[in-house]
């Protein structure tokens, strides 16, 4: 009866490294998705309010022409966030996924990587380890790449909400400029510009949070891929010593 | 990891793999088993993801992976079958995949990829080599509802899956794989018996089954291998327990 003990040792450099950065990667996007997360009410809000504007228009006759005019494009910029906001919530749904593929992956890596570190050697063990974990690598960074590519467009959703931030904070001060000319009707006009300018203020700042939430996660995005690239290119070098 | 070779003669071998003593103490241990014949082997219960870098590193030892032709899984529990994607990745693509019919759409969830061949609920041969064949045994409701154990009838070895399963207390590590004093292992897995195995019927059946078999070893998927006469008496044991014993819970 043969009684034979494997020597037990569990680390994982290579896998914790990319664990390491990819934590910091879905962190970032998690906060990038959050900071837009009220995006969809402040969009409600500027809809209901180019409303109250047309209507207080309305009621100023010829000189609520121009804020007629300027609501009416106050509107369509709420289509757009709208338009936004939807594609966000799929893109959303898109990295979420990515995130647990991400996350199994590694869970995958982690033990290949284990049983190359009980194989020990150069043994055929070892060789059967080692390729199961550069093919763990190839297909996390075939993910990675999946990844990258949703941030990017994350990025582009966040220069979207910016142009309308841009375009909202025209029409605000346009209206400001209108309500100066428009005598009884002033008051209802600066309140309006007031507060469209606070809607303003408030996407800034989703903006501020988000793109640099979404910076970093593009950076970081990067450097993962990178390195799952840099760790593919040594397990190559293993391959190709192993198959010889 | 150990390994324990239960059977060998020429080239047909059957070995036990279990008592990791680096498995985290949250996780339960689990015996894994290689049947081989030439240069085919099916592994019974491959285990849990967690126990899959130990077993692969001590399974490597003892045969390429490539000669592993065939998984077993005897049902649908994760300490059995959720290291099912990570052997996929490291044995060969037409590898064979064996679980009931029940637990076909179920194990997917291991691993969508996977193809099974499923087994009927009589029970099915295989011929593993051309001199070696194996049947997989019923065993449902023990405690699966669909459940099966693999038995060899050259080398009499019945490997019984969770049936004969104890939990050995960390702090009373046994020194070997083996029952070496019944009575007192009878306390490890009495309460193990009582709860999970639900069904007399199923109990019953299933021991008139194997008392047909001549078994040399009992081989569980949990805790100690039983030999010789302590086979006949796992089953008489087992045969006069009362389980069952979580219906009590109900309506409490």
């Amino acid at each position: 009866m043969n009684v034979a003990l494997a020597p037990a040792r569990t680390a994982t450099p290579r896998t914790n490294k990319i664990e390491a950065r990819a934590g910091g990667l879905l962190g970032d996007c998690r906060r990038a998705f959050h900071a837009f997360s009220e995006l969809d009410e402040l969009a409600e809000n500027l809809r209901i309010l180019s409303l109250n504007a047309e209507l207080a228009a309305g009621r100023a006759g010829d000189k609520g022409r121009a804020v007629r005019a300027l609501t009416q494009y106050t509107r369509e910029l709420v289509n757009r966030l709208a338009q936004i906001q939807s594609e966000m919530d799929a893109l959303r749904g898109r990295t979420f996924a990515f995130s647990s593929t991400i996350l199994l992956g590694l869970q995958h890596m982690t033990m290949f990587e284990r049983a190359v570190d009980l194989v020990g050697g150069t043994g055929p063990g070892a060789r059967v380890a080692e390729r199961a974990f550069a093919a763990a690598m190839e297909r996390m960074v075939d993910t990675l790449d999946g990844m990258a590519a949703a941030v990017s467009e994350l990025s582009h959703r966040a220069h979207a909400v910016e142009e309308v931030v841009s375009q909202s904070d025209s029409i605000a001060t346009n209206i400001a400029i209108e309500a100066a000319a428009a005598g009884i009707h002033e008051k209802e006009f600066r309140t309006v510009a007031d507060t469209m300018r606070r809607y303003v203020d408030d996407l800034r700042l989703m903006i501020e949070e988000a793109s640099d939430a979404v910076r970093r996660a593009a950076d970081r995005g990067e450097a993962l891929r990178r390195l799952g690239l840099d760790s593919l290119d040594e397990l190559k070098g293993f391959r190709l010593t192993a198959d010889v | 990891m150990k390994c324990v070779t239960l059977f060998r003669q020429d080239d047909h071998c059957w070995q036990a793999f279990g008592q990791d003593p680096e498995k985290p103490n949250r996780i339960i241990d689990t015996n894994q088993y290689i049947v081989r014949s030439g240069d085919a082997a099916i592994l019974l219960d491959p285990g849990g993801i967690e126990v899959f870098p130990a077993m692969l590193a001590a399974v490597t030892r003892e045969i390429p992976v490539e000669h592993i032709k065939a998984l077993f899984i005897s049902h649908q529990d994760p300490d059995i079958g959720s290291s099912l994607p990570l052997w996929r990745r490291v044995c060969q693509r037409d590898i064979d995949i064996y679980i009931s019919w029940l637990w076909e759409s179920f194990a997917s969830h291991f691993d969508r990829d996977a193809a099974f061949t499923t087994i009927p609920d009589e029970g099915m041969e295989i011929a593993l080599s051309p001199s070696l064949r194996l049947r997989f045994l019923p065993a449902h409701y023990l405690h699966s509802s669909g459940n099966f154990n693999v038995y060899d009838p050259h080398a009499r070895i019945l490997f019984s899956g969770d049936i004969g399963a104890a939990l050995i207390p960390r702090d009373h590590p046994a020194e070997g794989m083996f029952v070496t004093d019944f009575n007192r292992h009878i306390g490890y897995m009495e309460g193990f018996h009582r709860r999970w195995m639900p069904s007399t019927l199923a109990r019953d059946a299933w021991i008139a089954q194997v008392s047909k078999l001549d078994i040399d070893i009992l081989a569980p998927q949990h805790g100690l291998i039983f030999r010789g006469d302590d086979v006949k008496r796992f089953l008489d044991w087992f045969a006069a327990l009362e389980i069952g014993s979580g219906v009590a819970a109900i309506n409490r």
